[in-house]
């Protein structure tokens, strides 16, 4: 099969951490053009080549996984528009490095879900773990629940919003995309960030290093607005907007080489 | 890398080269760069994915070299504009230049892809639907003489 053909040089393995069969099992069942997995008897490896063999090969858009079971790593370097949906918790790293796909997960998330996103939609309907969305380059990451520490680390772009509470040091070294907090916030929020925007409804424990309160716009209302009308979190409530004081880092004292890895 | 790519980009290497344009990289101008209406049938929502432009929100006109330009971070690379922006559309103009060019496939990182993706993927990933798979067929070099280790 065409999708995984690439992965047959993953032979070896001395600390049998990695499913080395890479044969694609078809078991999915597939229905008017959507197909179901159930993962409950599925290795990481085998889940994950199962959606890629769907999505890439069958021209199937739309995936459910049955039964995740908190196995990490699953849904990654998914590169193509497409919907899924996961009918439970997922582990540590879920749904990382993925260009496109519009995700539910009905469940809760460890930690690092969605790092290194680039585009698509990914809805968490329970809490997350810490570093949620970590260096996420585009798109809208949605946590219906509380998250752990540092969320949106290294975030480069795209929109993270939590409808519960945050924990320490969210934000930290932000440098561009926007954040919307719309619970309470632990301490050093947005610390050493170099750029972007972080809204918070709630109370901030305390802010970080060069992270300073902002002036709202009639922008900034309207995008907040329009994010919480499209993911069913009602109309905005009063808000305070958190910016970079840029007096520890600024961009014109970057090499432009430097400027473009945070573009 | 060949150092004669045109003589609009006349650099040698291995200077250092501080602003990498899609033009250097490709040896290529594309006609979207030059005339407006090339960008004309592009849709932005439908081109992203959810309800609104997505991960377009961060994409704004920026310049290089005193032009106005986009920067595509597929290639780590700004694609130059040339004709006259008119006034307010800035920004949908910088996003329109992008996606077609992301379309075509001309993006320098999409052009690496046939010889050096290493998984599966599709050639134009989320921007057209059905591209063909690349990265299905990729062999690491091996250097001569080198023997796999017992096991492997």
């Amino acid at each position: 099969m065409d999708a995984v053909v690439g992965e047959s040089q993953i032979t070896y393995d001395a600390r049998g951490l990695v499913e080395v069969d890479d044969t694609v099992l078809g078991v999915a069942v597939v229905k008017d053009g959507k197909a179901t997995i159930d993962a409950s008897e599925l290795t990481t490896r085998k889940i994950n080549l199962e959606i890629r063999s769907l999505v890439y090969e069958q021209g199937i858009e739309d995936v459910t996984v049955l039964n995740p079971g908190g196995k990490h790593s699953l849904g990654v370097g998914i590169l193509t528009r497409c919907k899924m949906t996961f009918e439970g918790s997922l582990g540590y790293f879920a749904l990382g490095v993925i260009d496109g796909p519009e995700v539910v997960v009905n469940g809760r998330v460890g930690w690092s879900a969605c790092e290194n996103m680039m585009a698509g939609v990914v809805v968490i309907n329970g809490n997350a773990g810490s570093l949620t969305g970590a260096a996420i380059r585009g798109g809208d990451l949605v946590i219906k629940g509380r998250v752990g520490a540092r969320t949106g680390i290294d975030q480069k772009g795209g929109t993270i919003i939590i409808s519960g509470d945050a924990g320490s040091n969210t934000g930290f070294m932000m440098q561009r995309g926007r954040q919307l907090l719309l619970g309470d916030v632990g301490p050093h929020l947005g610390d050493s960030m170099y750029d972007g925007t972080i809204y918070v409804a709630g109370k901030v424990k305390s802010l970080g290093a060069d992270c300073v309160p902002g002036e709202m716009t009639d922008e900034d209302l309207e995008f907040v607005t329009r994010k919480m009308a499209f993911y069913d979190l009602g109309t905005p409530p009063e808000l305070q907007k958190f910016v970079c004081g840029k007096k520890l880092y600024n961009y014109d004292n970057l090499e432009p080489s430097e400027r473009k890895l945070v573009l | 890398m060949s150092n004669d790519h045109s003589v609009s980009n006349p650099r040698k290497d291995p200077e250092k080269i501080i602003s990498i344009d899609s033009e250097y990289l490709t040896g290529k101008r594309f006609a979207y760069q030059e005339e407006i209406s090339e960008i004309d049938g592009i849709d932005l929502q439908e081109s992203t994915p959810g309800g609104d432009i997505n991960w377009l929100e961060d994409i704004t006109m920026l310049e290089e070299d005193g032009t106005p330009a986009v920067f595509d971070r597929y290639s780590n690379s700004f694609l130059k504009i040339y004709y006259d922006i008119p006034a307010g559309r800035e920004d949908e103009i910088a996003r329109k230049v992008l996606i077609k060019h992301l379309q075509s496939g001309n993006s320098y990182g999409t052009v690496l892809k046939e010889r050096y993706a290493k998984f599966a993927q599709p050639e134009l990933g989320p921007w057209v639907k059905g591209s063909k798979t690349v990265g299905d067929n990729y062999v690491p070099p091996v250097l001569e003489g080198w023997e796999a280790p017992e096991g492997h």
